[in-house]
């Protein structure tokens, strides 16, 4: 181990990752041999690492050549080479995209911080695991899954869901004011929503150790009950309902479900999901935090349809077909392409759907329409070369990880048959609920399924400029609609792949334009 | 570290810094062209069709224009005048695509005040089109929008210029993600047929 030969921090008990305090940036670095932290420097809401720091860290040796306006770095006899303002570099001969060009701030040069899994970790004998999210790097075989919380609470109890990736046991121990969950690994991977504390819950934090977290229980908690689901082969959800003290005939009841959480206590629900297949979907609601997206003329905004529908839509996969489900953001946050498409490869989603409200130049336009990716002249060479003697090298990592050793720019192409499968299945879902566009399947080079390594649709589900559509985007009910016809879209896409069945496209096959 | 990485490092070595340096430095001078070499090649004389008398020469060039239903570009001949370099020419048919507003039923795809920076081209014939901040902040969003703003400029000039195979759209000099959050501009586009009507 690498880090072992650098000094070692005095790290008795370091902190968990979610605790770290939110003050000056920096990105976790947990090994083996304990932590280390990497400053980060944040530019349009992206992060960098200096150049200087990594190689210090990571023991590469750094060149700067003025002449050409570039930098090597050398990692056992490997080399990278950057060029500001490129944001393309190349690592061992193979071309690799960065979502951002390296940068030179004076004498020091900055990286964004994908350069670590993206470029290096194609060099470098460990695995290189980047969780962007929560500015954690994981190196070598630790086991740090990330544990995603979701809280439900009401008047009657309440429900906390640790969606575990991957999975792992848990155990939970009752102790003065609340509970603590230990889980078997050597870190979690932690995020907690904010939540106003209330009567069963007031708070969920990162406990005392790495691998801890506590629940901090409320006056009206008395007892609680521990249900582990099973989400796919992967991950598994362990949901921790707050009770109240018995008075009542119905202790059987789950606290306070809701339409947006899998009841636990319905297994036929949340059946397992073949071990091949469709088992982990990302749902992407268009733009987000500063980006608003198309606007009506009554100031309905995209960004907020696209959530609505996104979060209706997980709930119908995530209770009726119980597969995995992930949002690549479950908020009004600002989020990047390259980010959401990344999400989805990183968790090794089967399917990506974005989805979208338009706006056209004319108000008379209406109707929702369906995308997948054209291949433009540049997608076309970047797989050749991609494809090509240049790039055919034995597969670092063993294979397990394609996405690093083809060109980001050519991960859908190699799904563009099941994307189009997709999106005519999308397509006649949507024709028997709402109403269409004259061109209801289209491909366009948009960005955000570029680097989708999944079958991917981008889907448009109506028109914002249009006024009566406005209205309707905006309702439940047509929110209901659409997520219901992507439902069975994704239903019927599942059926397709697990069985083989050809679909039939109702009314012709799609017709791309 | 493994043998196959050492394997691999003696291999790729020497042909990742050849082929790495070449890349990056064609890369280079494509993008250091500056946009300033071509900057006074428009005018105000660029508008509308040719005024009868007037002694520039011209040259008729297809622009495109949202359809009278909203759901294609049409094309309309205008004239331009004729340039002494294929970047010139580039150049004034972008800022007639720019500038024109078409008669009704058509209307202009790319928002109003939108200026060029200026066009350039790079070694093997792609064109740069380097428009300024205000095609961003003023466009409305929708990814249809976005595509008939690009591909209006896109096949504007890769139709009126055969030996320009693409065009990529650079805003305030710097290549961008997208314009309004879903087409990928970090690549010159080529022209797009689909979204044509008669
Ligand atoms: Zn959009």
């Amino acid at each position: 181990m690498l880090l072992a030969l650098t000094v070692m921090l005095a790290v008795t008990a370091h902190p968990a990752p979610a605790s770290q305090a939110p003050g000056a940036a920096a990105l976790t670095i947990l090994t083996r041999d304990g932590q280390r932290t990497l400053p980060l420097t944040t530019l349009a809401n992206r992060d960098y690492v200096t150049i200087d720091e990594l190689a210090g860290l990571f023991r590469l040796t750094a060149r700067e050549d003025d002449l050409a306006g570039g930098m090597t770095l050398t990692y056992a006899g490997q080399t990278i080479v950057l060029t500001a303002d490129q944001p393309v570099v190349s690592v061992a001969g193979r071309l690799v995209s960065l979502p951002a060009p390296p940068r030179r701030q004076g004498a020091r040069w900055l990286v964004p911080v994908e350069f670590l899994p993206q470029a290096l970790g194609l060099i470098y004998p460990e695995r290189l695991d980047l969780r962007r999210a929560s500015r954690l790097l994981v190196l070598g075989d630790l086991r740090v899954p990330r544990v995603v919380t979701r809280i439900q609470a009401g008047t009657t109890g309440a429900q906390v869901t640790f969606e575990i990736t991957p999975t792992t046991t848990a155990e939970v121990t009752a102790g003065s004011g609340g509970l603590t969950v230990r889980f078997d690994a050597d870190a979690i991977d932690l995020s907690v929503p904010t939540l106003p504390a209330q009567t069963f819950l007031l708070a969920v934090t990162a406990g005392d150790t790495p691998t801890t977290v506590r629940l901090a229980t409320g006056p009206r908690f008395s007892t609680h009950r521990v249900t582990t689901v099973p989400a796919d082969a992967s991950s598994s959800r362990l949901v921790i309902e707050l009770l109240p003290a018995i008075t009542t005939t119905e202790p059987d009841t789950p606290a306070a479900p809701s339409a947006s959480l899998p009841a636990p206590a319905t297994p036929p629900l949340l059946a397992p999901a073949p071990a091949t297949g469709v088992r982990t979907i990302v749902i992407d609601p268009g733009h987000g935090g500063e980006e608003l997206g198309a606007q009506g003329p009554r100031g309905t905004l995209e960004k907020t349809v696209t959530l609505g529908v996104a979060r209706r839509l997980r709930t119908l996969i995530e209770t009726r077909l119980g597969l995995r489900v992930l949002l690549t953001r479950d908020d009004d946050r600002t989020l990047g392409l390259d980010e959401r498409a990344a999400l989805a490869n990183n968790n090794r989603a089967d399917l990506f759907i974005s989805i979208h409200a338009n706006a056209a130049v004319r108000a008379a336009v209406r109707g929702a329409e369906v995308y997948y990716l054209s291949l433009d002249r540049a997608s076309r060479e970047a797989q050749r070369i991609a494809e090509g003697p240049a790039t055919r090298l034995p597969a670092l990592g063993g294979g397990t990880r394609s996405i690093d050793l083809i060109l980001w720019e050519a991960a859908q192409a190699r799904h563009l048959e099941q994307s189009s499968v997709l999106a005519g299945l999308v397509e006649q879902a949507l024709r028997g609920r709402v109403e269409m566009s004259p061109h209801a399947v289209q491909q366009a080079p948009f960005r955000v399924l570029v680097g989708a390594n999944m079958p991917a649709v981008l889907v448009e589900i109506g028109y914002l400029s249009n006024g009566e559509q406005e209205t309707a985007l905006a309702s439940a009910s047509y929110q209901d609609q659409i997520a219901q016809a992507l439902y069975d879209a994704v239903a019927r896409f599942r059926d397709h792949v697990e069985r083989g069945s050809t679909p039939t496209p109702g009314g012709g096959a799609p017709e791309p334009r | 570290m493994t043998l196959r990485t050492l394997v691999l490092s003696a291999v790729v070595a020497v042909a990742a810094l050849g082929f790495g340096w070449s890349l990056f430095t064609a890369l280079e001078r494509w993008l250091a062209t500056p946009p300033a070499a071509v900057a006074d090649g428009g005018g105000e004389a660029v508008l509308g069709v040719a005024t009868p008398g007037d002694d520039v020469a011209r040259i008729t060039v297809t622009l495109y224009f949202a359809s009278a239903d909203g759901l294609g570009l049409q094309g309309v001949e205008y004239q331009v005048p004729l340039a002494a370099t294929p970047a010139e020419q580039a150049r004034a048919i972008v800022e007639a695509q720019l500038r024109t507003r078409p008669a009704e039923p058509l209307l202009a795809t790319v928002p109003e005040g939108v200026t060029l920076r200026g066009v350039y081209l790079s070694e093997r014939g792609d064109a740069f089109v380097d428009l300024d901040g205000a095609v961003r902040t003023t466009h409305p969003g929708g990814s249809m929008y976005e595509l008939f703003t690009i591909y209006a400029i896109v096949n504007a000039v890769t139709v009126n210029l055969p030996s320009v195979p693409a065009v990529q759209i650079l805003i305030d000099g710097q290549e961008v993600d997208t314009l309004a959050g879903h087409v990928d501009l970090r690549r010159p586009l080529t022209r797009n047929d689909a979204l044509i009507v008669d």
